[in-house]
């Protein structure tokens, strides 16, 4: 069994690992830059080490100095959390070199599905359906129009070197091929200086669900069910739920059947997670595998709160050569679970990330209610790493009840200093579409901008009161003679 | 206006009742800088209560990144001419896209960075001519 586990990472995430060794009786590493000296996982954990300098790729994200860290501890393994070196094959070898256990796949797994042609091609070979496409050697208008006919239309041209939707057309019909391909290239050899083009199937308002799998190191694999993530801006996932409430159960055991022959097919083990797209619902829908994230995901705790599946606890089980502590056959999903991520963002300013110390903090508490995060009172959020400062996840019997959960936590949630999108999650929660669970993966790239602009909304008068208070307390206020709720008009929330 | 009560309850929070209903409200900060927090919905104001915007992130004749960030696309080119609110440029940090838009209509005077740069906060990415 593990002894001592080095955190190579921070925030929530740490904390939550954290907290799964205190509980398993594992001591704990953190590590920290120059940014996070004084952050919670750091005074958290058995004890700390610093690795470098604030920026990430100084300290995080050098995989030497979390090796060096490990040895000067005395930690028998590592676990990267998500994100930084977590995905790098480089760096699960070099752990394993150094004679520490990677919390996670082995490093070909993370190979094999960190080329995402190279994977495509595994998943065909074990039967797990792909979105149709291809990208021809011959790149002429007419080669890539045979390919859409192929394929068969609407299809999606885009440059094959490519990313953030830019480039990308949709074409409907053989007649608008050429004027696509022509746009397509264009634009590709602006914003990648390559014009390849790759040519798919169009999925029409797809949702992305992805499916939880597990495997040890003795040939057990199972699945975890699913996690509905649809809800997204700019491939920044914002809420999530499990079950997805388009899945019938038949399509459900069947993409956990396809998720378990992905993980097989990579050699996987622990935790990770194979996404898929959904089109259409309930027994005629359909799903494309997307990609395999190789680590354990931020969404994590949704499908704890379905399955009562500690995954961080299994996690150390299994990287400690301990079988699967449960099978497939007994593990169930039960009510409903949503989590809504709090990032330092401003909704009224396109969103832009903030920075500054944390005044007032207080979390949300209740049944059913979990608050995971890496932040408290003094705090200084840096702009240095990832704007999310943590994750509200509430549990109910019901998605209508797990939703007002989540829209009464989130409204108890009381963070000063820097401002969150918690006015725009509750917005969200309360939108038609979120509410029908119709909602599809372009959803907020389309509505989004709307959704912000409604969340402005100004405060009670009662709020101000209670600053007119606060100031005259303290002795602070300017005494302009005038009464202050006169001021109170134009005042922006 | 309602007339308030205002009843201090500790570290910040208050009870605010106008007779008819109870408010829960958290304020921290500076005179300069008061946060105020009710039901989910936050505000900072500035030292006349007001509620006035403090200006944050771009200048007008240049556009700059918020954080540390790469640029993964440069949509712009100089000599083009571009409308408000159109993406120039897209950076990315931590795994999020960040588009940086046009702050105005204007023509491109100088584009300072490229695609695989790593950019710091402060730094015209870009220049627009007046």
């Amino acid at each position: 069994m593990i002894r001592r586990l080095l955190i190579a990472n921070r925030g929530e995430i740490a904390c939550r690992i954290i907290r799964a060794c205190r509980e398993m009786g594992i001591e704990t590493v953190a590590v920290f830059s120059d940014a996070d000296a004084s952050a919670r996982h750091v005074h958290e954990a058995d004890q700390a080490v610093r690795l470098g300098p604030a920026p990430a790729r100084d300290s995080y994200l050098k995989a030497a100095a979390v090796i060096d860290a490990a040895r000067t501890a005395g930690a028998d393994a590592v676990h990267p959390g998500y994100g930084f070196l977590s995905e790098r094959a480089h760096f699960a070898r070099a752990c394993d070199e150094a004679g520490l256990i990677f919390v996670g796949p082995p490093a070909a797994s993370l190979e094999r599905m960190g080329s995402k042609i190279g994977a495509r091609r595994l998943m065909i070979d074990a039967g797990v359906p792909v979105v149709p496409g291809q990208s021809p050697a011959d790149q002429s208008a007419p080669a890539l129009s045979r390919a859409a006919e192929a394929i068969g239309f609407p299809v999606l041209v885009k440059p094959s070197a490519g990313g953030g939707g830019i480039g990308m057309k949709v074409v409907r019909a053989a007649g608008a091929m050429d004027e696509a391909v022509a746009a397509a290239r264009r634009e590709a050899l602006a914003a990648f200086g390559d014009d390849t083009l790759y040519v798919e199937r169009l999925i029409e308002r797809p949702r992305h669900v992805e499916i939880q799998v597990f495997a040890d190191a003795h040939g057990h694999i199972v699945h975890l069910f699913e996690r509905e993530c649809s809800v997204q801006r700019r491939h920044q996932k914002t809420i999530e739920e499990s079950p997805c409430p388009a899945l019938s159960p038949r399509v459900r055991e069947r993409m956990g059947a396809a998720a378990v022959a992905a993980a097989r097919a990579v050699g996987y083990r622990n935790a990770g997670t194979v996404e898929f797209l959904l089109e259409g619902r309930g027994d005629t829908a359909s799903f494309y595998f997307l990609e395999m994230n190789t680590r354990l995901q931020v969404e994590h705790p949704i499908t704890e709160c379905v399955t009562g599946i500690d995954l961080v606890r299994t996690q150390l089980l299994v990287a400690s050569g301990e079988p699967l502590p449960f099978s497939q056959a007994s593990l169930s999903q039960r009510g409903h679970a949503i989590e809504c991520r709090v990032y330092a963002e401003d909704p009224a300013q396109d969103f832009l990330p903030q920075a500054g110390p944390i005044l007032l903090y207080r979390e949300p508490q209740g049944p059913g209610v979990r608050v995971d995060s890496g932040i408290g009172i003094g705090h200084e959020v840096s702009v240095h790493y990832d704007p999310m400062l943590a994750k509200v996840i509430v549990w109910a019997e019901t998605r209508e009840d797990a939703r007002r959960r989540a829209v009464a936590s989130l409204r108890e949630y009381a963070i000063l200093g820097v401002r969150t999108n918690i006015p725009f999650l509750l917005q969200l929660l309360d939108h038609p579409m979120f509410l029908a669970a119709s909602v599809d993966s372009g959803f907020l790239d389309r509505e989004g901008e709307a959704i912000a602009a409604s969340s402005v909304t100004a405060l009670p008068d009662a709020a101000m009161a209670a600053v007119v208070e606060y100031r005259r307390t303290r002795g602070t206020a300017r005494t302009s003679g005038t009464d202050p709720f006169v001021t109170l008009g134009s005042w922006r929330g | 206006m309602a007339e308030f009560v205002v009843d201090a309850i500790g570290e910040g929070w208050y009870h605010v009742s106008d007779g008819a209903r109870r408010w829960r409200v958290a304020v921290a900060g500076s005179p300069d800088a008061t946060w105020v927090f009710v039901e989910g919905q936050v505000a900072q104001l500035d030292a006349a209560a007001k509620g006035r915007l403090r200006p944050r992130g771009r200048s007008e004749a240049g556009v700059m990144s918020p954080m540390p960030a790469t640029v993964v696309a440069v949509m712009a080119e100089a000599g083009q001419a571009v409308a408000q609110g159109e993406t120039l440029i897209v950076l990315e940090a931590m795994k999020m896209e960040l588009p940086i838009k046009a702050p105005r209509d204007g023509v491109v005077k100088a584009v300072h960075c490229a695609k695989g740069d790593l950019v710091q906060p402060g730094v015209n990415l870009l220049e627009l001519a007046e």
